[in-house]
């Protein structure tokens, strides 16, 4: 690689055009690991740095697919809560009735979908059949989601009241260590048991959780679709071109319309795993600001923000690299008020280094 | 010296052998013309004939290969478009450059408002005087408090032109160059712009004029010149009479004599078929409403029918309404059944295929690859799982089809589409329609950028595809095309049909200057079937 490189001036443009975000993360990944050390590489770490980043990842794939339209969703982070909020009052209620707590779990879950599915089909119609501009329309979703949130619970918290089903799904895992046979000892007691894999600080056995399980299969199926299925296909042509792609007789009005309902139905999904992993919705605080970690971690990704081009595991390492940075400088105690500055930073960065791939 | 001679006869702005080179086209060859002040001069030829090549050399934003410019006896070399405006060229263009959301006097006043404050803040007032003092002076209703606040958006296309003409005469600009300026105009309000056209003339201003009617350059110009293939013809000067030369000298410099053999034979099965087949296609009364209205025309299977019309005369319009891409007035009937297609997609499906004209904005995605370019009307055949997974064997595998069947020279048909000539991309064009088994083809300018060797191609696979069977409009502002290629051409003037040549009547020598005629309103006799 370093024989390409050292061609001709020229060729470094393409190359970091094409892979400045894997580049990126590997130099962020190798001044952290020689900054922290095991602070960094320390399984622990780097589990919470994919469990917590999971939910903005849910996000910043379907921003991927709707930056690829040529559109925009400013509204994700208040769908988030708005969702959140819906399906856990409507679990609450439904314990609160004497239902299992397993239905009761597996209906709020659906509402959270649902009413995600819903809130994007609403920005969708508002962009399609309103012609509202995409960004005006998801302004207004932005500000009335989030209102709608905070008018359920008076601005406050909404306490799950499922004790341990809830739950799983944001803070259960598959566990990464196996437990050997206990083995009884001369004098009958049994011994402590012994794991024999990745552990946790306090002994127990490290997980891969559900969430960061769900970023990745949502991902995989994103790209998928993106690369290989009709639906990406025509998203690219619409977002390349509008009008050429009405010319080639691409239900444009639908592939629309669809782009912003599966924003939707991933915002519920985020919603769910962020109030499983919390037990409670905040509906001051769930999801603020995530719609711009989303677009950053898009941008980053090498998805350009005109439309009609755009990769979604370019966004996995955008948000991957977001969070490494939070997790670095949290770890090497800089005040969390500097972090935006060094995100900002990169942001502007990774846009200047990639600038010029659409010409 | 040479300045004196220069003002002696006249000329004010002179081109000496100018020659522009294209890549792969010589578009303007050793071409001298000189404009004087108070003249019109008017500039006439078919399309590609090297018009707006010149008119782009005089205003600054082409520089020549070869040849020199001389503005008032001096030689001047413009490097960009402010030169020459400077200089005291202005051109008017087709596409009107007015900011939709300043307001009417700002307008006319852009780039150069009166300030005051030692330049700071715009003097509204002196802004205002002056902008109705430009438009009084070319006649325009546009002088009350009024109308100077309107925006420029919410003008009507004749009024948007006034501002822009009187943008000019804010620069003071000598040579005004004019490009069309009727073609989007209606009846009444094109005789006020030929009127202005007078008085920028006889306060002896140079004014060139760019027009396809030739019965307007007839009433007005007081010289025209013909251009051809890049080569000035002729320049016609009126006689002490006052009258120039002949509409039909000036038709048959522009045409030329030469048709060249790049033109299939056509297919004879046609005539002995078509007479029992019902028609493919069939427009009653049909229009793009406010575009074109009252069109009726049947085309059977096996048969070309050209299109042919200036531009702006609604055969690009009249095509898009038939595939949903406007709205439409009249009947539309395809195999007998009548039909309204919201979309291309529905037309599509009913086989009724549109081909652009444009094909950067509207006929590819040029970002895209040419498989995908390909493979994007079709794309359904190519999918599994309603839609969950294109596949991309049988892609690349269609694509490839076309690519031998046509001749494309494409090599790496996973690049976009961009990379291949204009004459590869348009057989991509055809392509990606034809794969989806149309029964009727509508192609916008078949050849429009397309290098001479892949024309000759391109009208053999249209021959070849009607011999098949399929119904084809070919729309097309080259008469020779239209001649050589289809059985008979309707010919549209203002929105509607001026009139039609027969199969009998293309044959004849004079074929071409009927059309001219026609498109242009020279003549208005209807040419009928019988």
């Amino acid at each position: 690689m370093s024989a390409r490189s050292t061609d001709s001036k020229f060729r470094i443009q393409p190359f970091l055009e094409k892979w400045g975000v894997i580049v990126a993360f590997a130099l962020l990944f190798a001044v952290s690991t020689w900054k922290q050390g095991f602070d960094f590489l320390n399984p622990e770490n780097l589990r919470t740095l994919l469990n917590s980043n999971a939910p903005v990842g849910i996000l910043a794939v379907g921003m991927t697919l709707v930056i690829v339209s040529s559109g925009i969703d400013l509204s994700v982070g208040s769908m988030v809560v708005l969702s959140a909020a819906l399906g856990t009052t409507a679990m609450n209620s439904l314990i609160g009735n004497e239902w299992s707590e397993g239905s009761a779990v597996a209906l709020g879950a659906l509402v959270t979908l649902g009413a995600g599915l819903f809130a994007g089909a609403i920005n969708g119609s508002l962009v399609v059949f309103g012609r509202i501009a995409p960004f005006i329309a998801t302004l207004g979703g932005l500000a009335a989601f989030r209102s709608m949130a905070l008018a359920i619970a008076d601005a406050g918290e909404i306490r799950s009241q499922s004790s341990t089903l809830f739950g799983v799904l944001g803070r259960g895992g598959i566990p990464l260590a196996y437990e050997s046979t206990p083995v009884v000892d001369a004098t009958g007691e049994a011994a402590a048991p012994v794991f024999h894999g990745l552990l946790n600080g306090a002994g127990k056995p490290l997980t891969l959780p559900y969430s960061v399980i769900v970023f990745f299969a949502v991902a995989v199926v994103a790209q998928w679709f993106l690369s290989r299925a009709r639906f990406g296909r025509q998203l690219v042509a619409v977002g390349a071109n509008e009008t050429a792609a009405r010319y080639a007789g691409i239900p444009i009005a639908w592939v629309r319309f669809r782009v912003y309902a599966v924003m939707g139905l991933l915002a519920g999904v985020a919603g769910l795993v962020q109030s499983s992993r919390m037990n409670s919705v905040s509906t001051a605080q769930l999801g603020l600001g995530s719609e711009l970690d989303a677009i950053a971690a898009v941008v980053i990704g090498g998805t350009s923000l005109r439309g009609g081009f755009g990769r979604v595991w370019g966004t996995v390492v955008g948000v991957l690299i977001l969070g490494m940075i939070t997790n670095i400088l949290t770890i090497s105690g800089v005040s969390p008020y500097w972090q935006g500055a060094v995100k900002g930073a990169v942001i502007v960065l990774a846009v200047l280094v990639q600038r010029g791939s659409r010409d | 010296m040479a300045n004196s001679m220069a003002r002696r006869d006249g000329a004010l702005l002179s081109a000496a052998a100018v020659t522009v080179d294209y890549p792969g086209v010589r578009a303007l060859d050793g071409v001298s013309i000189d404009f004087r002040a108070g003249e019109i001069h008017a500039i006439v030829g078919e399309n590609g004939a090297g018009k707006s090549t010149l008119m782009k050399v005089l205003s600054g934003s082409v520089r020549p290969t070869a040849g020199q410019l001389r503005l008032a006896g001096s030689e001047v070399a413009f490097t960009r478009p402010s030169d020459a405006i400077r200089a005291g060229i202005a051109m008017v263009h087709q596409e009107l450059n007015l900011v939709p959301t300043l307001d009417v006097a700002e307008n006319v006043m852009l780039g150069r408002e009166p300030t005051r404050l030692l330049g700071v803040a715009i003097d509204r007032p002196r802004q205002r005087a002056r902008a109705r003092e430009l438009l009084a002076m070319l006649g325009a209703d546009l002088t009350d408090d009024h109308a100077l606040a309107r925006r420029a958006g919410d003008l009507s296309v004749a009024e948007a032109q006034f501002v822009e003409i009187a943008k000019c005469l804010a620069s003071d600009a000598r040579v005004l160059i004019f490009d069309e300026p009727t073609a989007v105009l209606g009846e009444r309000e094109a005789s006020r712009l030929l009127a202005l056209l007078r008085r920028m003339r006889d306060e002896g201003r140079a004014v060139i004029f760019i027009s396809h009617h030739l019965d307007e350059v007839v009433a007005i110009a007081d010289r025209v010149s013909v251009l051809r293939d890049g080569k000035l013809v002729q320049t016609f000067a009126r006689d002490a009479a006052g009258a120039i030369a002949g509409e039909d000298a000036l038709a048959q410099a522009m045409v030329g004599r030469e048709l060249g053999s790049i033109y299939p034979a056509k297919g004879e099965a046609l005539r002995q078929e078509s007479g029992a087949v019902g028609n493919a296609i069939e427009l009653v009364g049909f229009g793009a409403r406010g575009r074109s209205s009252g069109i009726s025309l049947a085309v059977k299977p096996g048969e070309i029918v050209g299109f042919a019309g200036l531009v702006g005369s609604g055969r690009t319009e009249t095509a898009e309404a038939i595939v949903g891409l406007r709205r439409r007035e009249g009947v539309v009937r395809v195999d007998g059944r009548e039909v309204a297609f919201a979309n291309p997609r529905a037309a599509m499906r009913a086989g009724v295929a549109y081909v652009s004209e444009d094909r950067k904005g509207r006929g590819l995605h040029v970002t895209l690859s040419s498989v995908a370019n390909m493979t994007l009307p079709s794309l359904d055949a190519y999918t599994h799982f309603g839609g969950a997974r294109v596949d991309s064997r049988a892609e690349r595998a269609v694509a490839q089809r076309w690519i031998e069947s046509f001749a494309i020279r494409c090599a790496r048909p996973d690049l976009p589409i961009s990379s291949l000539s204009g004459g590869n991309q348009q057989k991509f064009a055809l392509a990606r329609w034809l794969e989806t088994k149309p029964k009727v083809l509508i192609i916008d300018e078949p050849t429009r950028g397309v290098d001479v060797g892949a024309k000759g191609e391109i009208y053999r696979i249209i021959a070849e595809l009607a011999r098949a069977g399929l119904a084809c409009i070919v729309i097309s502002s080259e008469l020779p095309e239209l001649i050589g290629l289809a059985h008979r051409v309707v010919v549209m003037r203002g929105g509607t049909v001026a009139g039609e040549l027969s199969r009998e009547k293309l044959a004849r020598h004079d074929s071409d200057e009927r059309i001219v005629r026609l498109a242009s309103g020279l003549s208005e006799e209807k040419e009928s079937h019988a």
